[in-house]
């Protein structure tokens, strides 16, 4: 009883945060139902909005009750009106895409939002009184905390209503159930998704200013505490209001429960890793019973391009590549030299992601986890002088084969949307429950990671690591060239493009799949080890989700389907790096963002979409030719 | 009839509560075409999704050459023989023709993906190439070709997966006369030619093309079995009439 008496406060207390959880969890499931898009950046829409609210009000001064209605009424509004527009020409695409024009969008937002505001955060007073009461002996609470309860509960049932009881909810269930036949009953399907975004984004802003009244307010973090919402959505199976907003209640609760065991250490951990735990779990559990909407739209694949370089043009870049890789330490001081080290690490690590990615069509947002994992490793294993360096990458990629068959395990069941769900949920968990704590990653300080040593001879020196750089990444990507032509790549690309097809003609699925998700993050992990010693000490927020994000957009913009695609991204990342651009770095974000969202409808980058059309345009004119010449053949066969 | 090489006996496939097979009895032997008609929704697709294994029948069981396969999971049943085609092409649209057909080879024969037995794999394609005429299109990516040489590659993908049965689907749709009277050569010259002769169960709504090549045909409406019997059996079978005629008035 006492046990009962001392955890019904905290309860109590985890309603405020489930309440908003609510609000974003139906904000995301009403733009899938409607439109068949898991809106990735909801998180970054809340972000923007609240710190478009902190300019209103705090920066220019206007009265806090001026400033809400603009932003709920005009500013939120219209970026769901842009994002309606922006998705509407992709929802008959593959779920692949759209993810990643989603996430490009968030990384958009994110970087828009440094650009303006900056790095620091700010602090965002609540709109509502923090003055406290006690409600009863045992608890005390405040204003804003009634009145957020309040406020989530008025819309959350609103909302409800609002679909239940107007013409307007009508049109949505028609438009859930059959778009096509709603469509021809009279009912606009723009209209209706155009409007189930209005709504999703005012939540969402409404939802940025009541969560960041909590915590500071800055570029990530609002971002990560929305994707709670993602698990209670996932409970309705991403179509049920009711069921998402009870879901995230009890989140909430749950999330505050946990606090009677103490707000420290392991529990702190547990504490902030729980909703990506349970996400996890839920998609696990629910497996195959998660239907993507997606179906219902009759999906476009597009036809990927990539071809495997011949023999030939294998030799004829690898050639290239290594003389200009042996030249470049002369013609380079060591702080440019560094420079091109780190763009080379980046590569080989994104070479990893571009075997799961491009080849096998998997996505996977946990990549950066694995990274991590190597350089971990190595910084617990070797010894200062940087002997024993390669053992600890080996176990390094060791540790990762059983972490990569975990990540690899929803990719049985799940696909698209819930797989990237799945993955996203993966690596916080790891953020959050393993690499925070102070044994693992030594916590915030991080750890000092020693250049390598081999025998007696060491690559500390920048030159040295450099080749050694080289080396590593050459071996990788020469490696993975050679497979993407044999066998193995052709079998990859069968799961890639026809997985039932791949199925029925033999291919084990399950063995396939989980055997690349093992070695890419294990290729990940021993890459993890020389990103380590690039960057001779490391934190965990080096491997926070966000990094794992930034690769994968990098290596969507390179092409994921081809080797140079790595070598692209690792490029745009060297020049992220690169001194004197300072200036310019917010913009070259902002760029790749826009690119992702402009190139992710072609599955190989911009550079072989250009050779494509060059080569098309070729074989036109050499067909034109032949028919000058020769009468054409009545039939292919 | 020669030795069964495909048996389903009693299949019942149950979606909700749409009952998609009722029990149905199939059977072909070696060297067999046999034909596999009904109106739109009878269950044929349902029936070959179980014989593949990746629609799980609710009850009722799968023999290849007298083995319970009904346990198998879809690749085993694939590396043992079962090939098919699918209605809607679901080729390999990064890789060329000719790489769609040594994938295949490649998956159905143990160690090929460890590149095991190269040359009789090529040759195998080579031969596949050659019966098919694919040789013009051979080096061109899946995924730009037509739907009819779409047909004809799914047809060879099937050759190349040494099949000792052949579920085709819908082979036809898509295909003009010409490409449609091409097949159907080729189709007998497969199920007819020397060698281990694979069976060939063929779903098919040009009832021409199924009157013409099949040596018996199963006619399955509203997933019941309503007839079997030799083409000629079936063309003036009153319950086969009434189910076409009844799905078209």
């Amino acid at each position: 009883m006492r046990l009962l008496g001392n955890l019904w406060p905290l309860a109590v207390i985890g309603l405020f945060n489930g309440a908003i959880y609510g609000l974003a969890a139906m904000g995301v499931v009403l733009t899938y139902k409607t439109s068949g898009i898991f809106n990735f950046a909801y998180g970054g829409v809340a972000m923007f909005s609240a710190f478009t609210f902190w300019q209103l009000r705090d920066g220019w001064g206007l009265s806090q009750w001026i400033a809400l209605p603009v932003l709920v009424l005009v500013v939120a509004p219209l970026i769901g009106l842009v994002l309606e527009r922006l998705f509407r020409p992709v929802t008959a695409l593959t779920a692949e895409i759209q993810i990643v024009i989603a996430l490009g969008v968030l990384a958009f937002l994110q970087a828009l939002a440094l650009l303006i505001w900056g790095g620091s955060p700010r602090i965002l007073t609540s709109v509502f009184s923090t003055d406290a009461f006690n409600f009863t002996s045992k608890l005390r609470i405040d204003y804003t905390q009634v009145f957020t309860l309040i406020v989530a509960c008025a819309l959350g049932a609103g909302l409800w209503a609002l679909l239940r009881h107007t013409r307007l909810g009508t049109a949505t269930q028609a438009v859930v159930d059959n778009r096509d036949l709603a469509e021809l009953n009279g009912v606009s399907s723009d209209t209706v998704s155009r409007t189930a975004w209005i709504i999703s984004t005012m939540f969402a802003a409404i939802v940025g200013v009541l969560l960041s009244a909590q915590s500071k307010l800055d570029v990530y973090t609002l971002v990560l505490v929305v994707i709670f919402a993602f698990a209670p959505a996932v409970l309705g199976k991403l179509v049920s209001l009711p069921m998402a907003f009870a879901g995230a209640v009890a989140l909430g609760v749950g999330q505050s429960l946990i606090t009677y065991w103490g707000s420290s250490g392991t529990i702190a951990n547990f504490y902030a890793s729980a909703p990506y735990l349970a996400l996890f779990a839920l998609l696990l559990l629910y497996g195959r019973q998660l239907k993507e909407l997606r179906a219902a739209f009759q999906p476009v694949t597009s036809a990927p391009a990539a071809r495997p370089a011949s023999t030939r043009k294998l030799i004829r870049v690898s050639g290239t590549f290594g003389v200009v890789a042996l030249l470049l330490p002369a013609l380079l001081n060591e702080a440019r030299l560094g420079n091109v080290t780190s763009g080379i690490v980046y590569a080989t690590i994104a070479l990893s992601l571009v075997v799961l990615t491009g080849w096998t069509g998997q996505i996977s947002l946990a990549q950066f986890s694995f990274v991590g994992v190597g350089a971990f490793s190595v910084g617990h294993i070797a010894q200062a002088n940087g002997a024993g360096f390669f053992w600890a990458a080996i176990v390094g990629f060791l540790i990762a084969i059983p972490l990569g068959l975990i990540v690899g395990l929803p990719s049985l069941r799940l696909s698209g949307l819930y797989l990237a769900l799945a993955t996203m949920a993966f690596a916080l968990t790891l953020d959050t429950m393993v690499f925070s704590q102070r044994r693992i990653s030594g916590g915030t300080t991080g750890m000092t990671i020693p250049r390598p040593r081999l025998g007696g001879f060491s690559f500390a020196s920048t030159t040295r690591f450099y080749y050694l750089a080289v080396a590593v990444f050459a071996i990788f990507a020469v490696g993975a060239a050679l497979f993407q032509r044999g066998p193995i790549g052709r079998r990859l690309q069968m799961i890639r493009d026809a997985p039932l097809a791949a199925s029925t003609f033999g291919v084990n699925l399950t063995l396939t799949k989980l055997a690349v998700f093992a070695l890419s993050g294990g290729g990940a992990a021993f890459a993890g080890a020389m990103f380590g010693a690039m960057r001779r000490s490391v934190s965990p927020s080096d491997f926070a989700f966000s990094a794992s994000l930034t690769l994968l957009l990098l290596v969507v913009l390179g092409g994921r389907a081809l080797v140079g695609g790595a070598v692209m991204a690792g490029f745009v990342y060297t020049l992220q790096i690169l001194p004197g651009l300072s200036p310019y770095l917010r913009y070259i974000q902002l760029g790749v963002a826009v690119g992702v969202v402009y190139v992710a409808q072609y599955p190989d980058g911009p550079l072989t979409v250009a050779a494509e059309r060059t080569r098309r345009y070729g074989d036109l004119m050499r067909s034109f030719r032949q028919l000058a010449t020769k009468p054409p053949e009545t039939a292919d066969a | 009839m020669p030795d069964p090489r495909l048996e389903a006996r009693g299949i019942e496939v149950q979606f909700g509560g749409l009952r998609a097979l009722a029990g149905v009895d199939l059977a072909v032997g070696v060297g067999e075409i046999a034909g596999l008609i009904g109106p739109n929704g009878a269950g044929k697709t349902t029936l070959f999704n179980v014989v593949t294994g990746v629609q799980d029948s609710d009850s009722g069981r799968v023999l290849l050459d007298g083995e319970d396969i009904t346990a198998w999971s879809p690749h085993r049943r694939g590396r043992a023989g079962i090939a098919r085609t699918f209605q809607r092409l679901a080729l390999y649209t990064g890789l060329t023709v000719h790489d769609n057909l040594l994938a295949t080879w490649e998956a159905v024969t143990p160690g090929g993906v460890l590149g095991r037995n190269r040359q009789q794999g090529r040759a195998r394609v080579n031969e596949v190439i050659d019966q098919l005429a694919l040789g013009s299109i051979a080096g061109r990516l899946a995924g730009q070709l037509s739907t009819g040489l779409g047909r004809m590659v799914e047809l060879g993908r099937a050759l190349c997966a040494n099949p000792r049965i052949l579920l085709l689907d819908e082979p036809s749709a898509g295909l003009d006369p010409d490409e449609t009277a091409q097949f159907s050569a080729i189709l007998r010259q497969v199920a007819g030619g020397d060698g281990d002769r694979p069976a060939v169960l063929l779903v098919e709504h040009d009832v021409g093309l199924v009157m013409d090549v099949c040596d018996h045909i199963t006619v399955l409406d509203f997933g019941e079995r309503i007839a079997h019997g030799t083409p000629a059996a079936i063309r003036d079978d009153p319950a086969v009439i009434a189910a076409y005629l009844g799905q078209t008035a």
